[in-house]
């Protein structure tokens, strides 16, 4: 039974996968694709019930505080119950992805599911999507983990999960596998996307099976002429200002939360009350509003210009004060809630100023509009434009679609150089990309690059015995240490003693103890190496002692880490 | 053919810290024998061609870059032979008897070896003072004998050289040596004898070849014990 069991444990060595770890990846992606896509399911099945069930008391005036109620559960359960940090999860998987080898924790599994469907299902302004992500992508993990699989077996697993999950909840299994390989792994390699294809399918699969067949937000045939193709010009623009705008609201409430010394459930209940009465006078921006995005999509959205900008900007306040203050959940649905408003907006808009112009059906600028802030505020052009096709079920669409996505990725990189995702990680330097110069030197370790060929000298010693030290080491550099407690006492380096070198009245008259340089810079064994190669480049010095513990364990010079970083660049850029 | 993780690290020149975070991180190719990593020789080679690795085996490194024995001065001696009462009215006629006497080398490359003596003498010098020379072409030869050969020859009478002390060379050792190498390692410990101002006396008695190569050992002898 142990043998079984230990066998299980270690399916590479199985000999159906011994030759070739593709076979067990496919096995495995449709296994991971499975359990996310049920997790998808099972959110989306909760949020359901949980609005249908709540949609009653909607009428009551302290039905604003369905929300604060709801976020201040949704918090308080990850930050008491399963000890995680609020905020949707993406940033985690990715940081997880490429610093951890996709290591995640078995309860981000769960986690992320229960409080967002508590945050979205009392009516928060937030997605379910991205809570799935983190769930599926934590499946993916665990499975390898409990598998005992390498890293990068893990990290296409991770992948699996995430496109598993996507690919579910929208029935979009292209969507599920480009989100997975252009946000979360930012790498497209054969490798990844296989199992990524297969996990992706698998997820669409249950999904069809347990919920049917269905286009998400099915419409009508669009009629698109040249000068609506032009138009998308000018509704790119204005998608990527909302992104950007989402953006920076997002994190300007988050900003301002942090301000507010009160516990993280007070704060996210706050924000939840805000939205609560945003929402009593505007429905529309409650939950994850798929129903208003139908509405538009359909073309059949009552109200003026005036009201579908104002649910665009406040579906933009909801969400901010929904996330930013400590609810749960995604922003994926908003965005194609801001998205398509900002698309009827903007038709609405043309179709006032050119009344005599024959503009296309405004649902197609509302699904043009979903794809532009979905590009926009991911970077992720090729997301935007396959989801956008796949929910609407329409090919025609195309070429307008790619106007928007491409110009609306475009300009939110010039306005803000990281996507929403991003962002953080970029700034604490976390965005470790396979094949970029930070990953490789996180990769690298000081211990890695350690020359261990140097010899010791005593601080007692006379130039002459120095001398013969020289003769049998190929080093310029001697460290010095102490005869009796072998603490590191300085450095002796050739270039700075060579004229006492050849000076024989020298060689007896002076120690190496006076030769030494006491004011060497060191480095120690867990020093980053960025901030070690930048002392050597501020410094102009090629090679630095590593002292750990006032011991000297050997140097690290330029020499060797390029030798070494060029290795790691081909081993992590080149195919396995 | 299975490697253990020393070999393989020695064979891609990294740290095994280096090669167990690839394990790890499932960058290189390994089949698993229980908890341990099982390299095949085959795949890696392959995996390294395709990343563009150097890959080779201790065995095999060691038939690539066998580092060369250096010789020692007594075995160049005697395949150099000790020459006496060889005569040359002036500096070139001496080289040119010196040269006679190495009857081992072609006649082309006799001639060749010549003209690079005079060559280098005609830069400098190789009369290093105490009546003591050691004329050695600047580039090797371009059929240079495969071990380093070092031909003593005695001049009777001695001859002016331009020596750095201007005295007049009683003998010379001609140094032909395949690489600079060997040219180096012999020179130093030429050097090393010829410092001993008694032997410098001895051989100013112009011994022969036996008695030469027996003083010549024993200060070999020294070096090899410093």
């Amino acid at each position: 039974m142990i043998r079984l069991l230990k066998k299980l444990k270690y399916p590479g060595r199985w000999s159906l996968f011994r030759s070739d770890d593709r076979l067990l990846l496919i096995v495995f992606a449709v296994i991971v694709g499975i359990c996310s896509g049920l997790a998808a399911l099972l959110l989306n099945r909760s949020l359901e019930t949980m609005l249908a069930w709540l949609h009653h008391y909607r009428v009551y005036w302290w039905a604003i505080f369905l929300p604060a109620a709801g976020a201040a559960l949704s918090s308080l359960f990850l930050e008491k119950i399963v000890n995680e940090g609020a905020g949707h999860g993406v940033p985690e998987v990715i940081y997880a992805v490429s610093r951890y080898g996709g290591l995640l924790r078995l309860r981000s599994g769960f986690s992320r599911l229960i409080s967002s469907c508590l945050t979205i299902g009392s009516g928060g302004s937030a997605g379910p999507e991205a809570p799935v992500v983190m769930s599926g992508a934590a499946i993916g993990s665990n499975i390898a983990q409990a598998f005992s699989l390498n890293d990068r077996q893990r990290v296409a697993l991770v992948g699996c999960g995430a496109a598993g999950a996507i690919a579910a909840i929208f029935n979009a299994p292209i969507s599920g596998m480009v989100f997975a390989i252009e946000v979360i792994l930012g790498e497209w390699s054969t490798m990844n996307i296989i199992p990524i294809a297969i996990a992706a399918v698998a997820g669409t699969e249950v999904s069809r099976l347990l919920k049917g067949n269905q286009i998400a937000f099915a419409h009508r045939i669009f009629d698109i002429h040249f000068h609506d193709i032009l138009a998308c010009v000018g509704l790119a623009v204005f998608c990527a200002l909302a992104s950007v705008l989402l953006t920076r609201a997002l994190r300007a409430m988050h900003h301002l939360s942090k301000g507010v010394a009160l516990p993280l459930w007070v704060r996210a209940a706050i924000g939840g009350s805000m939205v609560g009465a945003i929402g009593y006078l505007l429905p529309y921006v409650l939950g994850e509003g798929y129903h208003a995005i139908h509405k538009a999509i359909e073309g059949g959205f009552s109200g003026g210009l005036m009201l579908v900008t104002a649910i665009a900007l406040l579906k933009i306040l909801a969400t901010s004060l929904t996330l930013g203050w400590g609810g749960s959940g995604g922003i994926f649905a908003p965005c194609l809630v801001i998205g398509a408003f900002v698309g009827l907006s903007f038709h609405r808009f043309m179709a006032a100023v050119w009344s005599s112009v024959i503009w296309v059906n405004e649902g197609c600028f509302a699904l043009l509009g979903m794809a532009g802030l979905i590009s926009g505020i991911m970077q992720a052009p090729l997301t935007g434009i396959f989801l956008v096709i796949e929910i609407s079920g329409g090919y025609e669409v195309i070429v307008p679609l790619i106007v928007v996505s491409t110009i609306s990725t475009t300009l939110c990189h010039y306005l803000e150089p990281a996507s929403f995702y991003l962002k953080d990680l970029v700034e604490q330097g976390q965005l470790l990309r396979p094949g970029t110069d930070a990953r490789v030197l996180t990769d690298l370790s000081i211990q890695e690059l350690l020359e261990t060929d140097c010899i010791c000298v005593h601080p007692d010693m006379r130039l002459a015995d120095f001398l013969d030290i020289v003769k049998t080491s190929h080093r310029n550099h001697f460290p010095v240490e102490d005869r009796k407690t072998r603490n590191f006492l300085g450095m002796i380096h050739l270039d700075d003693i060579r004229p006492y070198l050849f000076d024989p009245a020298m060689h007896n008259a002076v120690l190496t103890g006076q030769l030494m340089n006491r004011h060497v810079k060191s480095v120690s064994l867990h020093d980053d190496l960025s901030d070690v190669l930048k002392k050597m480049n501020d410094d102009h010095i090629f090679s630095m002692p590593v002292v750990s513990d006032n011991r000297f364990l050997g140097m690290i010079s330029k020499a060797t880490l390029l030798d070494q970083y060029r290795k790691e660049l081909m081993v992590q850029t080149g195919r396995f | 053919m299975k490697l253990s993780m020393r070999t393989v690290a020695g064979a891609l020149d990294l740290p095994v810290s280096t090669l167990d975070r690839w394990i790890r991180q499932g960058r290189i190719p390994i089949q698993r024998s229980g908890a341990d990593a099982v390299f095949t020789h085959a795949a890696l080679k392959k995996w390294a061609a395709t990343h563009n690795l150097s890959f080779s085996l201790s065995g095999e490194k060691a038939d690539d870059q066998a580092p060369e024995a250096l010789d020692s001065l007594v075995s160049a001696m005697k395949r150099g032979k000790v020459y006496r009462r060889v005569f040359g009215a002036d500096a070139t006629a001496a080289l040119r008897s010196a040269v006679d006497c190495i009857d081992f080398l072609a006649e082309d490359i006799r001639n060749e070896l010549l003209e690079k003596l005079i060559e280098r003498e005609r830069l400098a010098s190789t009369g290093i003072g105490k009546g003591i020379a050691i004329p050695h072409p600047r580039d090797p030869l371009s059929r240079p004998p495969e071990a380093p050969v070092i031909t003593t020859c005695f001049l009777e009478p001695p001859v002016g050289f331009n020596a750095i002390d201007d005295r007049p060379v009683f003998v010379f050792f001609v140094l032909i040596s395949p690489t600079l190498q060997h040219h180096l390692h012999l020179l130093s410990r030429l050097s090393f004898c010829i410092r001993d101002r008694e032997f410098v006396a001895f051989l100013g008695r112009h011994p022969d070849a036996l008695d030469l190569y027996s003083h010549v050992a024993g200060f070999e002898k020294q070096l090899d014990a410093l």
